[in-house]
């Protein structure tokens, strides 16, 4: 509803005045969402030190503090997460390299649908993750059956986004296009692309998730140093406090980039009526 | 230059998923003055479009010719310039990059097509709006980038198809206005398509009355109201006859069609 009032500023003053309402219910909306994660800590926290639950198997926010602290200090962190982020952007890369490109030529390429989609499609809806055994005696353990398992998960919904992207672009906008004497070229770069950029974003927010599951969940089982190793490490000798420190730190990555595509996919949202 | 001249045009579609073929238009002539502003009405599936768009060189035509200033027409070209029903702007873009659209596909210069698309813009009177978005424009003024982006390109022969159909009648009214002060700079050939009889009546030198079943021209009948036209003209006597007129025709039309059809 607010988004339908802030797309339509009839005159530029009472955009202003929507746009300044807007800003100050986002924050009021932030406040709210902080205030819930704060209320859900106190809980925890509250629900370890008083023994209703088995701090043992749960940790409590406070350990979760000074394991990080530790963490930080003895553990190699970095390394940790260089490793893991190493694995995640060569996958990522190659997904982006290979998925944008594939898509908008299946999207232009009848022929080529027909001849791809059926296997596309068919290890889209597969569990990827599962073809990790596979990809290890390919691949051995190390780099390349992580990068290989990130690319996996990443492709499909960057792929099929902007497969559908360019499959639904407005033909209106074509046959306007051909009356001023575009070429196939001209359609393709002025019309087709930048009319599907919204939904390769959408796709490569999609990928990031799957990116960053990928990878933790590669390093559980081909890694000997990484984010997922040490959880699986930690994991095994039932330390919850770190295993936590590693699982926030791998989620506010995943957030934070989620949240900047997001922020660019709103960029590009500003010439879309709202929806 | 702008002088067209149609003779013995038929258009047939394919039906999708058979080998026979719909005549949308058949054994169509007509000779358009360079300059004149003509309009096309007729009721719909009466092939008023198809014909615009065959000009236009968007759809191939079976038999007969298209010379638009004694070229035949084989594809889009540069001399003529389409104005198409709302939603053909592209979203993405500001009112200027609209405008700038034609330009770019048809390799203009730099220099030039911001100049042109700036002076465009101004004279469709959305100076302070050329760095809007589609969306944020009223149907009206969405229309006025439409035309904006058609005259920039600088054709001889402008074509619009039922450029002010998704407009209220006000708007619908002044957008009309529009169209005829700024057509009235430079005169430009027009064909103007339309199902409305007081807006054929209004803008045109001449109305092309087309009827269905197949597509086909049933009268021409020449507009003589002086120029500029005034909203005043409505109601006089000479508009009144003309709009009988075209009425009786598109009404006789609609019977012949209906005991085809064994409805009455």
């Amino acid at each position: 509803m607010r988004e339908a009032q802030l797309s339509a500023p009839a005159l530029s003053a009472i955009g202003l005045r929507k746009r300044l309402a807007a800003f100050v219910d986002g924050y009021r909306d932030a406040g709210v969402s902080t205030l819930a994660v704060v209320a859900f800590l106190l809980l925890w926290e509250a629900a370890a030190s008083w023994d209703w639950i088995n701090i043992r198997y749960s940790s409590k926010p406070s350990a979760v503090w000074s394991a990080a602290i530790q963490v930080w200090r003895t553990d190699d962190f970095l390394l940790h997460a260089g490793v893991s982020f190493a694995a995640f952007a060569s996958g990522f890369a190659m997904a982006l390299a290979v998925g944008v490109p594939l898509g908008l030529y299946l999207g232009v390429s009848r022929r080529a649908r027909l001849f791809l989609e059926p296997p596309l499609m068919a290890l889209y809806t597969a569990p990827r993750l599962a073809l990790l055994p596979i990809l290890i005696v390919w691949l051995g353990i190390g780099l390349a059956s992580k990068v290989a398992i990130v690319f996996l998960g990443a492709v499909f919904p960057i792929l099929v986004n902007t497969l559908a992207g360019v499959r639904s672009s407005d033909n209106r906008l074509i046959v306007a296009a051909r009356a001023f004497g575009a070429t196939k070229t001209d359609i393709f770069l002025k019309i087709l692309v930048p009319g599907c950029l919204p939904a390769i974003l959408m796709g490569v927010r999609l990928g990031v998730g799957r990116g960053v599951l990928s990878v933790v969940v590669g390093e559980m089982f081909v890694s000997q140093a990484g984010i997922g190793y040490q959880i699986m490490t930690y994991g095994q000798g039932m330390r919850f406090d770190r295993l936590l420190v590693y699982a926030f730190a791998i989620s506010l990555f995943g957030y934070a980039l989620t949240v900047s595509v997001r922020m660019m996919e709103n960029r590009f949202r500003n010439w879309r009526p709202a929806a | 230059m702008g002088q067209i001249e149609i003779r013995d045009l038929s258009i047939e579609y394919k039906k999708p998923k058979s080998d026979e073929t719909f005549v949308a238009v058949e054994k169509v002539s007509l000779s358009l003055r360079q300059g004149s502003f003509v309009t096309i009405v007729g009721s719909s599936g009466c092939g008023k479009s198809t014909l615009l768009l065959a000009i236009a060189g968007l759809i191939p035509y079976a038999s007969g010719s298209i010379e638009v200033g004694g070229r035949k027409v084989s594809g889009p070209g540069r001399e003529r310039a389409m104005v198409f029903q709302d939603a053909s702007l592209l979203p993405w873009r500001t009112v200027h990059g609209n405008v700038r659209f034609g330009l770019e596909l048809q390799r203009w210069k730099r220099d030039d097509i911001d100049e042109r698309a700036s002076r465009y813009v101004r004279m469709v009177g959305l100076g302070a709006f050329a760095n809007y978005h589609p969306h944020q424009l009223s149907g009206g003024m969405r229309q006025r980038v439409n035309i904006a982006r058609a005259l920039a390109v600088d054709p001889d022969v402008l074509l619009m198809d039922e450029p002010f159909g998704a407009l209220d009648a006000q708007t619908r009214e002044v957008m009309g206005g529009e169209l005829l002060r700024i057509w009235e700079r430079d005169k430009k050939t027009a064909i103007f398509v339309t199902h409305a009889i007081d807006e054929a009546i209004m803008l045109g030198d001449e109305v092309v009355v087309m009827g269905r079943n197949p597509g086909h021209v049933r009268a021409v009948v020449r507009i003589d109201l002086p120029r500029p036209r005034t909203p005043e003209m409505l109601d006089s006597e000479a508009f009144l006859a003309y709009r009988r007129q075209l009425r009786e025709y598109i009404a006789a039309d609609l019977v012949a069609l209906q005991m085809i059809e064994g409805v009455v």
